[in-house]
């Protein structure tokens, strides 16, 4: 696919995902925490059961994002 | 499985001229098509449907017959990987502008294999590199140890922008599956890092085999167990947490075992296998996903999922550094690299002792280190 398509400029706007996730360290290590948790403890995991951290996560995400547009 | 099924039944030349092509290669054993019970598999329908076509006359409407016999034949072979696929995906890796910045693990291995390649004593005047890439072992290699060398990939666009080499190389576009050689023509054959997306092993070993002259050996690298396990593993829990359920994303790879078990029943004699564990660190599970589809390692399985959530993606990325993550803030990709070493049988090779011809007895084996002149028992 050549030219300007959505995939194109999806694929520019997951380029700046590493760099926006390197500045959410705290909270991705929360997320992170919490899903690995339950590999040791007896809780199974289910969908949305960290869906706190992950909001914060994404949050963070999202306003890093907003701060570094072009 | 079914639905693709009909639409090779419905439309019918097309179907007709894909698997007529397919028939002049397999070894053709026509017999009458039975009658249906369960479902097909993909593959049983594409050599089903050529044998169909070669015992009689009858259109393609009518149902296609299920033939357990013909499949049990075939070895069971399965259908795991979409090989039409992947030759796209090794086009578009190949047409980047600069491969050799993601090709770092194919180079290593391929150093690998020339080393056992230098490690046998011998000058090999015809080699064969199957599903070569774009060339990874034949830099390493020189004239006085492989004399001629053919190069066979699925991908154009790879064997046009191979690496050079010193040796004369010949290319030829071939499947791994379906080797357009007479037998008895090479004496080494080599394959690096391109097994694992092979479909049927047995049968394209069987092949490598077949093309082997006796006392010929065959080198190869497969990434197979444990590989990219951590990759996995995250996809796994992310996809868990935030969607519910997860589908499978890393291909299914051999085990050593079973690695040594097809070696073993294709005939190659005096076999070695070893792993070699690779751990390639990286800055993040983005990093590790886009070099692989650069490589031309992109999933190419049937059952893969065509898109993966931004949602999953940022939580695989969290989860990957917590649970595997170094101190350094980067982390491991595991490559677990599994080299074969087998030779097609030949009188001169060493076989295993007569039943009965041993001349010291295992119970004396006590006493070797009382009496160090005595012999190690020869019976196996």
């Amino acid at each position: 696919m050549s030219g300007a398509n959505v995939w194109t400029r999806s694929r520019e706007r997951m380029k700046r995902l590493p760099e926006l996730f390197a500045q959410c360290g705290p909270e991705a290590t929360a997320y992170g925490k919490c899903v690995t948790a339950t590999t040791s403890s007896k809780e199974e995991l289910r969908k949305d059961l960290c869906i706190r951290e992950f909001e914060a996560l994404k949050t963070c995400i999202l306003s890093a994002a907003k701060k570094t547009v072009k | 499985m079914n639905n693709v099924l009909s639409s090779r039944v419905l439309f019918g030349t097309c179907s007709f001229c894909r698997c007529f092509l397919r028939r002049r290669r397999a070894s053709p054993h026509v017999t009458e098509p039975r009658g249906t019970t369960a479902t097909v598999s993909h593959r049983d329908a594409r050599i089903d449907l050529s044998r169909f076509y070669a015992s009689s006359q009858t259109p393609c409407s009518i149902k296609l017959p299920n033939n357990r016999q013909m499949s049990d034949k075939i070895g069971g072979a399965m259908n795991v990987f979409d090989r039409n696929m992947k030759r796209k995906q090794k086009q578009w890796a190949a047409s980047l502008e600069d491969p050799d910045k993601y090709e770092y693990l194919k180079n290593e291995v391929g150093s690998r294999v020339a080393d056992r390649v230098y490690d046998i004593a011998r000058t090999f005047p015809l080699a064969l590199d199957v599903g070569c890439g774009r060339s990874h072992i034949a830099e390493h290699l020189s004239k006085d140890v492989v004399e001629r060398l053919f190069l066979t990939d699925v991908s154009e666009s790879t064997l046009k922008r191979r690496r050079q080499s010193d040796i004369p190389v010949q290319c030829i576009l071939a499947d791994e599956e379906f080797l357009p050689f007479r037998e008895n023509t090479f004496d080494l054959v080599m394959s690096s890092l391109s097994l694992h997306w092979i479909n049927d092993l047995p049968g394209a070993l069987r092949q490598i085999f077949h093309v082997l002259k006796p006392d010929g050996v065959f080198i190869g690298a497969m990434v197979g167990g444990e590989t990219l396990y951590e990759l996995r593993c995250s996809l796994q829990l992310a996809e868990i947490e935030r969607e519910g359920g997860f589908s499978p994303h890393v291909s299914p790879y051999t085990a050593v075992t079973d690695l040594g078990n097809i070696l073993g029943q294709v005939g190659f004699n005096m076999l070695t296998v070893d792993i070699d564990d690779i751990h390639i660190h990286y800055p993040g599970v983005f990093e590790v996903m886009s070099d692989l589809q650069a490589m031309g390692e992109s999933n190419c399985a049937w059952n893969r999922k065509s898109m993966l959530h931004r949602d999953t993606i940022l939580a695989t990325a969290a989860i990957y550094k917590e649970m595997y993550g170094c101190d350094d803030g980067s982390v491991p990709a595991t490559f677990e690299i599994l080299f074969m070493i087998g030779w097609k049988p030949h009188e001169s090779q060493a076989k295993p002792a007569r039943r009965g011809s041993a001349n010291i007895s295992f119970g004396d084996l006590g006493k070797i280190n009382q009496s160090p002149s005595m012999d190690k028992p020869k019976e196996r």
